[in-house]
């Protein structure tokens, strides 16, 4: 379950002897000699603890890199005492806390000191578990628990080397021994989770390091195994000047990545904008990506590095959505360099790059992508059919020939309920419940909705009953989308008349119909919504409104009320209903009143001819004239 | 899964099969093309999307029908085929290998089917012999199921059983089995050497591996019933302390613009294929409309009322609307998969055929980190209209691909180079450049200092110097003030390696008099 490469350790060696110098000068003066009595600066030689330095750092940067999480790494320094840089902590694994670490360790100092306390402080660093290996619960702690030393340091000859590793197994042994023997029962659960683990094996890679010309009596050892497969030692020595390419090439197999020569970028240089020269920017991912190649190369073939052409993108095409399988992270080999650095700042800025193998006889094969997503840079594998290429028609399956869907609507729901990135837990939970909400009372089809088409009349309504509560500006809002309602079946129009003309045909049947329908559709939305006080209240004003309209003939004159109570048109009679109060026998009510309240018993409907007259003396029979005119 | 029918045509296949029955006679060969009508027949009700092939071997193969969803063809091919001489099984893997990698890359998980006459043919030597020159494991992710034409207690059939036990263990192997949600394939013994015997030998590997998958996808209260195509596996792997099971409701949580989405990392991609909603219409939510007079009242409609109940692709489906509004709106819905897993729900439109285009269900890495630029999945969620969300999309990574951001990729000397001409070059352009060239040097010394790289810093002070004795007489005075500032500055044993102590520029008064000149 943890792999080798979960844990490593960097132990690196901080005796006098680092200090000395690795004798591969630098030059900095490359540039042409400028005049006479320009005197050239001496070459500058980095000390062995420098070089040593600086090619942890990298092997780090690659590892941390490619593996956001999972793959840890420590730093121990090692002189009089161990001093450790970081412990296995998420907030300690990244390169500015080692480098911060780095710089309060300092230069190598006199004094004496070695290797060996900083191994040893290593192989304790394993048996203390990392932050997921400290989550699984006790019973489950039966995973392999194993590690990683990168000692470099630099020993007089083979028997040193071997005593180190021995001391190194030794050490492991009894640690071992210590973890394994069961805690006393006095000690709590807090003192178990931290209690060491049992080391089940250890990868030990020790560089011997020298300067440029000096002779060592070191050999490279191959891989052994030593204490019954406990641990394997391996000894590789390495002049200081090529200690950044060793640790750089054994990240390879220790991470299983594998590195792509992209070839020919076109770049254009500053001095010369006209023309561009094509460069090479190797770059790092894991090994998987590129399986695809191997998978159809010969044993000789896979040996070679891959080597992939830049096919230049042209419009919108490419990109790693073409890419149907998985992607890796990539790294460039060489961060410094300038094409690295543009070849990054391209994908960076949102390009993206299709790569393909060259081939002698001509013919192009796509076979790689390279983009970035979220500030990070991916390769994908591109090839090869996917099983669900050739779909069947969406058209043809179920409901696919339904033309009316409510598409646009739709779309106005998912823009509402578009996903942030937040903080806490609950928020899919809140999202989630939200949707609920929304989705409540929602017809797929237009010609299975009457209020959903009728747009502006419906609207504050259909918008804010979906909200979890009402403020009583809101519920107001809506009882007023229900009183224009209710005005407008008062005044015998169609709600149809409403729609939008290409509608408005499909929706034809009978007016009374209609309104049934709306007043349905609307009682089902807002009793589907009818969680909250403010929306049990507005469900009470509209069954007042259904109730109202609802009864066929025996309600006629109870609706002949309402109708008056509710219209507010100038056109309207001013009646019984409206505040006249010598012809009613009822107290004024306003419109709200008279929809909360009790119904008005049945009463006799007033006589016509006052209500046409208002507060003057009604005239009988006042056609009676124009009647007699008429025929002449 | 695609599959392989790897079918043996051997002499030995077309020996006949004892029976008491007088009116049939038949073959093992008879029998396999029984057992391979059977498969197909299952796939017609159960999987018409998978696509298969027949590939034919004695001691040379040969592809008689290549990958389709024809299934006729297959069996109109069946009785046609040639008799081969010898059976010879890792001929034939190799032969599928190719045919695999050509037709479908390294990634699509692939089962073969070997149908065979159940002898390995040879004796125990060269059953050990074939089990060593087998090319397995395949590069790319499969299993490999056998089904022997052989009686049960055939003495045979003992013989060749290792090796068929390795051909399966081998098969799902791969190295490329990095998802390891490939479940090993199994050995089919007929019970009987009869036609019943095989048919359901057959009938019981179709039911454990060629399963499909239903499942319900919810949006809040709109809900349909989808089959998933291919099925879903359930995932395991090196990283995750559990195997995953997809839950049969896919929830959506939300959605979220395309070019916000990206393509994260999908493990698998499934078709999204929606299913006639059994008794929808008692459902009063969903098909409101078919019971209000609208429809029934239409005159131009009314006569197709009818048909609307009994034609599945007449009666709304919520998947097609959520296609059609994910498609126009260029979005992707984030769907729960199961406690800790995501996935994607995308319009998907095949390149070649622009104009068919389907729902695709992208299944993510279990975890919620799946798509670090979305930040946390379990932590995605709505924004309350009032509100102004600061955080936005991309979430951005702390990686700078520059060595960590300290500049101190110095581990190939043009690194080191490059760093040191820039802060010759802004000495050279002094006064204007005063506070670049000590912001670089700053720079240069943080890395210095973390690297015990004293004897750069001695360097660039001489440097610094010379550059001061370069000066043209007509510099003003203050370049040389701060160039031998600096370059003390660097020397200085006490400062230089102290990495809480910044340079400054000299402050000086210069620009003012000698403006005033």
């Amino acid at each position: 379950m943890f792999p080798t490469n979960h844990k490593t350790i960097f132990v690196l060696d901080h005796t006098p002897y680092f200090g000395i110098s690795s004798d591969n000068p630098i030059d900095f003066d490359v540039a042409k000699s400028r005049g006479p009595g320009y005197v050239p600066l001496p070459p500058v030689c980095k000390s062995l603890w420098t070089c040593s330095v600086e090619a942890a750092v990298e092997y780090c940067r690659i590892v941390w890199d490619l593996f956001p999480e999972g793959k840890l790494v420590r730093f121990v320094v090692s002189d009089s005492s161990a001093h450790i840089l970081n412990t296995w902590a998420t907030t300690q694994q990244n390169i500015t806390h080692i480098l911060n670490g780095l710089c309060l360790v300092g230069p190598v100092r006199r004094g004496a000191g070695g290797d060996v306390v900083g191994l040893c402080a290593a192989i304790e660093g394993l048996a203390e578990s990392s932050p997921t290996q400290a989550t699984r619960p006790p019973p489950e702690r039966h995973f392999q628990n194993r590690g990683r030393i990168i000692c470099i340091t630099s020993a007089r000859d083979d028997d040193s080397i071997r005593s180190l590793a021995e001391i190194a197994l030794n050490t492991l042994v009894q640690q071992n021994k210590k973890a394994s023997t069961p805690q006393p029962p006095t000690t709590g659960d807090a003192t178990t989770s931290s209690q060491n683990l049992v080391v089940h094996y250890c990868h030990l890679v020790i560089i011997n390091v020298t300067p440029e010309k000096a002779d060592t009596r070191v050999n490279n050892q191959p891989v052994t195994e030593m204490g019954g497969g406990l641990m394997s030692v391996e000894v590789i020595v390495c002049r200081a000047s090529a200690l950044a390419s060793l640790l750089g090439r054994l990240v390879l197999p220790h991470y299983k990545l594998a590195i792509t020569t992209v070839t020919g970028i076109p770049m254009k240089e500053e001095q010369n904008a006209s023309s561009s020269a094509n460069y090479d920017v190797e770059i790092i991912h894991s090994a998987e990506a590129h399986a695809g190649l191997r998978a159809t190369q010969t044993a000789q073939e896979a040996t070679e590095s891959v080597v992939l052409r830049w096919w230049t993108p042209r419009g919108a095409e490419g990109g790693a959505g073409g890419c149907n399988g998985p992607l890796w992270r990539v790294t460039p080999a060489d961060v410094a360099s300038r094409p690295s650095a543009c070849l990054v700042n391209f994908l960076l800025n949102g390009r993206s790059v299709t790569l393909e193998v060259p081939r002698k006889g001509g013919g192009r094969s796509a076979s790689h992508v390279l983009a970035a997503q979220g500030g990070e840079l991916w390769i994908g594998a591109l090839g090869g059919r996917t099983p669900y290429d050739d779909p069947p028609a969406l058209s043809e399956g179920a409901g696919g020939r339904v033309t009316d869907y409510r598409i646009k609507e739709f779309g106005a729901l998912m823009q509402q309920n578009k996903l942030h990135p937040l903080r806490g837990a609950g928020s899919n939970a809140r999202s989630r419940a939200r949707l609920q909400r929304h989705t409540t009372y929602w017809p797929l089809t237009i010609s299975s909705t009457l209020i959903f088409n009728l747009g502006s009349v419906m609207e504050p309504l259909t918008r804010l009953v979906v909200q979890e509560s009402l403020t009583e500006e809101e519920v107001d809002s809506c009882r007023g989308v229900l009183l224009s309602l209710l005005g407008m079946e008062s005044r015998h129009e169609f709600p149809s008349a409403q729609l939008p003309s290409n509608l408005r045909g499909k929706s034809s049947g009978r007016r009374e119909e209609q309104w049934r329908q709306v007043w349905g559709e609307l009682e089902a939305l807002i009793r589907a919504h009818s969680a909250s006080p403010a929306h049990r209240a507005l469900l009470r004003t509209l069954l007042e409104c259904r109730s109202h309209n609802n009864h066929g003939a025996e309600g006629d004159s109870s609706r002949a009320t309402v109708i008056r109570a509710t219209t507010d048109s100038p056109l309207s009679p001013v009646g019984a209903g409206n505040g006249n109060g010598s012809s009613d026998v009822w107290a004024p009510r306003n419109v709200l009143d008279a929809l909360l309240g009790a119904p008005r018993p049945p009463r006799r409907p007033d006589f016509a001819g006052r209500m046409a007259a208002g507060s003057r003396v009604a005239t009988l029979y006042p056609h009676l004239q124009q009647d007699v005119e008429a025929p002449h | 899964m695609p599959t392989v029918i790897l079918l043996d045509v051997s002499l030995s296949m077309s020996r006949p099969v004892p029976t008491t029955d007088t009116t049939e006679t038949h073959t093992r060969f008879t029998l396999a093309t029984a057992a391979i009508n059977t498969f197909l027949d299952y796939l017609c009700i159960h999987a018409k999307l998978e696509y298969v092939t027949l590939v034919t071997f004695s001691s040379v193969y040969e592809v008689a029908v290549p990958f389709t969803r024809e299934f006729d063809n297959i069996r109109v091919k069946l009785p046609l085929l040639d008799d081969g001489d010898k059976t010879c099984i890792e001929t034939a893997l190799h032969g599928v290998n190719q045919l695999i990698l050509n037709e479908w890359g390294y990634q699509t998980p692939v089962q073969i089917i070997l149908i065979t006459d159940g002898s390995s043919g040879v004796g125990a030597i060269g059953r050990n012999r074939i089990i060593q020159a087998l090319p397995l494991p395949p590069t790319y992710p499969g299993k490999i199921h056998v089904l022997p034409i052989v009686s049960p207690h055939d003495s045979s059939l003992q013989h060749a059983m290792p090796l068929y036990q390795k051909i399966v263990d081998l098969a799902c192997n791969s190295s490329n089995n990095s998802n390891g949600n490939i479940t090993r394939g199994a050995i089919y013994s007929p019970d009987q050497l009869n036609v019943p015997g095989v048919v359901a030998a057959m009938t019981r590997l179709c039911e454990q591996h060629y399963q499909e998958f239903w499942c319900t996808l919810k949006c809040g209260q709109l809900e349909t019933r989808v089959q998933l195509f291919p099925a879903p596996q359930p995932a395991s792997h090196e990283g995750l302390s559990a195997s995953y099971t997809l839950s049969s409701q896919l929830h959506v949580i939300g959605f979220l613009q395309q070019q916000d989405l990206g393509t994260p990392i999908a493990i698998s991609k499934h078709l999204v294929i929606p299913q006639a909603q059994i008794g929808s219409n008692t459902t009063p939510r969903e098909n409101y409309g078919s019971k209000t007079p609208t429809k029934e009242g239409s005159s131009t409609e009314g006569t197709s009322t009818e048909d609307d109940s009994s034609d599945p692709s007449k009666v709304s489906n919520f998947c097609v609307l959520l296609h059609g509004a994910l498609k126009v709106e260029g979005m992707s819905a984030i769907v729960q998969l199961g406690s800790d897993w995501w996935g994607t729900l995308s319009a998907w439109c095949e390149v070649s055929r622009a104009r068919r285009s389907c729902l695709l269900l992208s299944i993510l890495r279990p975890g919620a980190s799946a798509a670090p630029w979305l930040g946390p999945l379990d932590q995605l969620g709505p924004v309350e209209e009032n509100t102004t969300s600061t955080d936005t999309f991309p979430v951005r990574s702390w990686r700078s691909y520059s060595g960590g951001g300290s500049g101190c990729a110095w581990a190939r000397p043009h690194a080191l180079l490059a760093d040191v001409q820039k802060v010759l070059r802004h000495a050279r352009k002094l006064p204007d450049k005063t506070q670049h060239l000590y912001k670089e040097l700053n720079r240069l010394r943080r890395a210095a200092i973390s690297l015990g790289f004293a004897e750069l810093l001695t360097c660039v002070g001489s440097a610094l110097e010379r550059e001061c004795t370069a000066l043209p007489t007509s510099a003003p005075p203050e370049c040389a003030l701060q160039l031998a500032h600096a370059a003390a500055a660097l020397r200085d044993p006490r400062t230089a390696l102290d990495i809480k102590h910044t340079l400054q520029p000299l402050a000086t008064n210069f620009t003012v008099t000698s403006m005033s000149h």
